[in-house]
């Protein structure tokens, strides 16, 4: 697989603040990767010196085979939605979009933007002044202006936050999709879950590096080697109980937490599952239900600080 | 307004022509310019009224060794001369800064190239410019049956200067709020202090002699070429500063 982008111990500087010291990183061609980290570790400002709206301090990158210092090269090839950008409100959804196509060096008809504005869930805002729009609608056609040009690589940051349910669902269909064309896209998000999903490999970021790397369940799965598994008895099991059962017992149980009515433990092994629940039930608990708690990727993030 | 625009430069080279076609029309949108507008039209038109029904006052001006173009034209030239910063500060004193204050510059920083953005919004304006003195020499070609080709240049190249110092002012000063003020305060005082530092021999208005256009405006001479050149430097600065700056 090729590499559409090539960092190299990129770092930024706001006055006397490091907010990335050295960002190693390459993301491949036709691959959805997925930036987070928690608020101010930097991602946009990442995505900013990619896409050129600020500066690098130092360090560099390669993006579509091409140097930063030529990145004007490439602008066309590369749809961005910035973290912040204000729209222009005079104008009308439509007219905008027509706008910033041309700019883009799209070349569409009238009638392929109205079909887009439907796509992204703006249908019947043609019309409409942008001034007029709500937070979510104004949202989506920023998205929508980062896909005009048919660009190959697609930068997108938070381009879920604040759309409701449905919406976000869309979103996430669409990346789908324009991976499916065989485009790349980078973004960001603080969901999760949405993450998982949708990116073939994940980026964390933090104390302005890249602090773990990998697909995700790769970074699922490395987290700990123990195996997390809920149980919920009756009577109810008490971690002090706990400690005495497994006192006697000839394999490592390690009490982890309780939720709600069920007490997630740790063991090393598959078969020390299986012991689990003969050791309860032969010490009386009705062993209701036995679960294994898979790890999700905000426990990798939490683990990840 | 979303019509009319050049099919033929949907190439990558070209793509400022969609940021100057936009700037050029917006121009015309705002109650302030369509009253600069009507502004000169209606002085070009009464100046020349005026000295068409008055031919005795061409023929003294003539006698006296006067070029009979500058009396149709002198009425509008100077007030381009008095007026000019302070209607191009009107019309386009935000025309960098507010893309920056509104984070809209973001939407076109990551399409094109930073100087286009500043070339093609400059030419823009300049073209509104181009167009608006041009209805008013029209008038006066109309009525004084001439057409003052060496006027309407220096006119041009008058504003040329102003446009580029204004746009200059927009990409120094982040505030759209505070170049509205200092349009205002230049507006009137850089037409003052130039054409007191043309007269004068006073050490500290040598810079203003040499820096400000009325200088370079007594005759149509090679001599005008130089506000060609300075309204290019500033021109020049504005992209290397944009080209420097975090949006
Ligand atoms: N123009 C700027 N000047 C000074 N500091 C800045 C500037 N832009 C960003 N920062 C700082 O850089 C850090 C990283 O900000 P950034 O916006 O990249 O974070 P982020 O990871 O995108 O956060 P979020 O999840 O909230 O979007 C923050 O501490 C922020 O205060
Ligand atoms: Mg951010």
């Amino acid at each position: 697989m090729k590499n559409i982008i090539n960092v190299a111990q990129l770092a930024k500087r706001f006055g006397t603040t490091d907010v990335l010291n050295g960002i190693d990183l390459t993301i491949q061609e036709g691959e959805v990767f997925g930036f987070i980290g928690h608020n101010g570790a930097g991602k946009s400002t990442f995505i900013n010196m990619l896409t050129g709206i600020i500066n690098k301090s130092s360090g560099s990158f390669e993006i579509i085979g091409t140097s930063d210092q030529q990145l004007d090269d490439v602008k066309a090839k590369i749809g961005v939605m910035p973290d912040i950008s204000n729209l222009y409100d005079h104008m009308k959804g439509i007219q905008f979009l027509r706008y910033m196509g041309k700019l883009a060096g799209d070349t569409r008809t009238k009638q392929d933007y109205i079909a887009l504005m439907k796509d992204i869930g703006l249908e019947g805002a043609e019309k409409k002044k942008i001034k007029a729009y709500s937070f979510g609608m104004k949202k989506k056609i920023s998205i929508a202006q980062a896909l005009l040009g048919n660009p190959s690589l697609i930068i997108l940051d938070e381009p879920t936050s604040g759309l409701d349910p449905e919406s976000a669902i869309n979103i996430r269909k669409l990346i789908v999709d324009l991976q499916q064309q065989g485009k790349t896209i980078l973004l960001t998000s603080h969901n999760l879950d949405e993450i998982d999903k949708i990116s073939d490999r994940v980026g964390i970021l933090s104390d302005g590096k890249v602090k773990k790397l990998g697909t995700p369940d790769e970074l699922k799965n490395n987290t700990s080697s123990e195996l997390s598994v809920a149980i919920r008895t009756n009577p109810t099991l008490t971690s002090q109980k706990l400690a005495e059962l497994s006192a006697n017992w000839d394999f490592n149980v390690q009490f982890v937490t309780t939720k709600k009515k069920y007490v997630v433990v740790n063991v090393p092994h598959d078969n020390d599952i299986a012991k689990l629940s003969k050791e309860l039930i032969h010490s009386g608990f009705q062993l209701f239900e036995l679960r294994m708690e898979q790890q999700s990727l905000e426990d990798v993030f939490i683990n990840s600080k | 307004m979303d019509t009319g625009e050049p099919e033929e430069f949907r190439g990558g080279e070209c793509i400022m022509v969609h940021i100057l076609w936009r700037e050029f029309t917006d121009s015309f949108k705002s109650i302030r310019s369509i009253l600069i507008i009507l502004f000169l039209t209606f002085i070009s038109y009464q100046s020349a009224s005026f000295f068409e029904n008055n031919p005795g006052l061409v023929e003294e001006f003539f006698s006296t060794g006067g070029a009979e173009s500058s009396i149709y034209t002198a009425a509008i030239s100077l007030i381009v001369l008095m007026f000019g910063f302070l209607f191009v500060f009107a019309i386009s004193h935000d025309i960098i800064n507010k893309e920056i204050e509104m984070r809209t510059i973001r939407l076109l920083v990551t399409k094109i190239p930073r100087w286009q953005i500043v070339i093609g919004k400059f030419i823009g304006i300049l073209l509104f410019w181009v167009v608006t003195i041009l209805i008013s020499y029209v008038i006066l070609t109309v009525i004084s049956g001439t057409w003052h080709f060496l006027d309407y240049l220096q006119t041009i190249l008058f504003l040329f200067y102003a446009i580029s110092f204004v746009l200059f002012i927009s990409t120094i000063v982040l505030k759209s709020k505070l170049t509205m003020f200092l349009g205002i305060i230049l507006g009137i005082s850089l037409p003052i202090v130039g054409l007191v530092s043309v007269f004068s021999d006073k050490w500290y208005m040598i810079p203003f002699k040499y820096l400000l256009p009325y200088n370079y405006m007594e005759n149509a001479s090679f001599s005008m070429l130089i506000l060609l050149i300075i309204g290019i430097a500033y021109l020049l600065i504005s992209v290397v500063i944009m080209r420097r700056r975090d949006l």
